[in-house]
């Protein structure tokens, strides 16, 4: 009950954040740019459309969840409002949760936004709903909710402008982590070899959620990876939130 | 109460460590399960998120050098992967929005040159691409000079050769090597007169004993190959008048096809083989 009051709170909060309107605005100006950039291509048009607009869709929503995720708690320890809210009985990991999950809906909400037009201009192209592009979506929601965890840890004990720099780099890592394979590849079994493997474990993989070139090219993807991906994460996404609570924890407020 | 609370604190704080313990590890152990999945991939795909150079140079925001690097670099890993059908199709597309991101980055056209010559066998693609290259740099010789290289020795067209040749050579800075080049082409192509006016004028002009020699000894192959021509045609004549080969090349002079036997540039008489009516050289021209 207290984790709802809260997330809904943060959700009410995040909504009148200006930046987020201005993100919104800009993804959907890009989703509409990918019909102008399809007339300039090389090859199929409507996979461009689709491409740029699920690439909008990951970009200017990972850029919302850092750029709003990134103030959520140092926001209230600024202002001081976090100790009206602590010394309420309020648990910590319940605030906690409850930034996580108010954020979450937020990007829900606009996510959704952002697909319901995306799709309406797919649908003007090929006169078709291509339900199938929401699997990619909805795998990009999941990423989204591990940035924010990872933008909420990062907000526990650090400035937003920090926060978001750590939080940028973390999804690029995310992106780019897979690299380090052909980098093992090349390591002579040693220590070494043993340490980069344990980082590439370590590291988030976010390819995990990246299903938008097999749904665009309508390649059958094998059922297990939708599931072991969802539980990668969960599991991460708790793993990130655990390490927030622990440092919030250590927080010395009342 | 106090002690009670502390407590608490301490167990919640192992329970929160250990969770992060047991996530941390189901994550991992997860990510080796994913990554055994193989998830199907169509090579050559990432071609239709290129679009044209001139449009894209606008939504670089200045970068264009960058991006050209970046196109360049994924460039080489999409012709490095044999599996794409049709990978040559938008090479010269791929290497024209290069070229019209950062046309001063000459590695790109050389390679996509290269490519297209001895990887997609297409002379006429790789002299189009350099063509560009020249197009967009017309101070630089290089382009040309490529374009004459596989002119001349993969599709073996001796006078267009000498069209590209003259281009490399009318622009400041080309190296000597494109004259000698350029003679060779003239040779090939049989027009021997003007190979030898070349030839000659590589011999005086030469800076060095090396570019001397090695005009020398084309001067000599030139000659050779001329007076050779000659003899064979005399020989011919002969056996079509007495229906067998000369005994020897003065029979020529003495049966009226030649007025007198021409020996090579160093004085030496051509060897005769009167059963087959074969001439050769009597030295190799490049061990002379």
């Amino acid at each position: 009950m207290k984790i709802r009051a809260i997330a809904l709170n943060t959700f009410k909060e995040a909504i009148r954040d200006r930046i987020l309107y201005l993100l919104l605005f800009f993804a959907l100006i890009c989703i509409a740019f990918s019909r102008l950039l399809a007339l300039l291509t090389i090859g199929d048009r409507v996979k461009i459309i689709k491409d740029v607009g699920l690439a909008s869709l990951s970009l200017f929503g990972a850029l919302m969840a850092i750029l709003i995720g990134t103030g959520l708690v140092y926001k209230e320890i600024d202002k001081k409002t976090i100790y009206t809210l602590l010394s309420k009985p309020i648990l910590r990991y319940q605030f906690l949760l409850g930034k996580f999950l108010g954020l979450v809906l937020t990007l829900f909400i606009m996510l959704l936004l952002m697909s319901i037009i995306f799709l309406a201009l797919i649908f003007f192209h090929t006169f078709t709903i291509e339900w199938q592009l929401l699997i990619a979506i909805l795998f990009i929601f999941l990423e989204l909710c591990l940035i924010t965890s990872v933008a909420l840890l990062f907000s526990c004990f650090s400035t937003p402008i920090l926060s978001s720099i750590f939080t940028l780099s973390f999804y690029l890592i995310g992106h780019t982590a897979w690299g380090l394979e052909t980098l093992i590849g090349k390591i002579k079994p040693g220590l070494g070899k043993v340490l980069a493997q344990g980082l590439y474990h370590f590291l988030p993989d976010l390819e995990n959620f990246n299903f938008k070139t097999e749904i665009v090219h309508s390649l059958p993807i094998p059922a297990s990876i939708f599931l072991y991906s969802t539980l990668y994460g969960v599991f991460y996404t708790l793993f990130v939130l655990t390490i927030a609570l622990l440092i919030f924890r250590k927080k010395d407020f009342i | 109460m106090h002690i009670r609370l502390k407590s608490g604190k301490s167990f919640s704080t192992v329970f929160l460590v250990l969770f992060l313990i047991l996530t941390c590890g189901v994550f991992m152990n997860l990510k080796i399960i994913t990554d055994r999945i193989m998830r199907k991939k169509i090579p050559g795909s990432s071609i239709i998120y290129l679009p044209e150079g001139k449009y894209l140079k606008y939504g670089t925001f200045g970068y264009s050098s960058f991006m050209a690097d970046l196109i360049y670099i994924w460039a080489i890993q999409y012709y490095s992967d044999y599996t794409i059908p049709d990978s040559y199709f938008y090479l010269y597309d791929i290497f024209e929005i290069i070229a019209e991101l950062d046309p001063h980055y000459f590695d790109p056209i050389d390679m996509g040159a290269f490519i297209a010559a001895y990887e997609a066998q297409d002379v006429d693609l790789a002299v189009k691409i350099l063509d560009m290259g020249l197009e967009k740099n017309p101070k630089e010789w290089f382009f040309p000079y490529q374009a004459a290289h596989y002119i001349q020795f993969m599709q073996k067209d001796h006078e267009r050769a000498q069209e590209y040749y003259k281009t490399t050579m009318s622009i400041e800075g080309y190296p000597p090597i494109v004259r000698r080049l350029y003679a060779n082409a003239i040779f090939k192509a049989m027009d021997y007169e003007r190979a030898l006016e070349q030839w000659l004028e590589i011999y005086n002009t030469a800076e060095d004993e090396r570019t001397k020699k090695v005009a020398s000894n084309h001067l000599y192959n030139i000659k050779a190959t001329m007076d050779i021509e000659k003899l064979q045609e005399a020989i011919a004549k002969f056996k079509e008048k007495y229906g067998r080969y000369p005994a020897d090349l003065s029979r020529l002079v003495s049966a009226g096809f030649l007025d007198s036997v021409p020996k090579d540039m160093d004085g030496k008489e051509y060897l005769y083989d009167s059963q087959t009516g074969e001439v050769k050289p009597p030295t190799i021209p490049w061990k002379r």
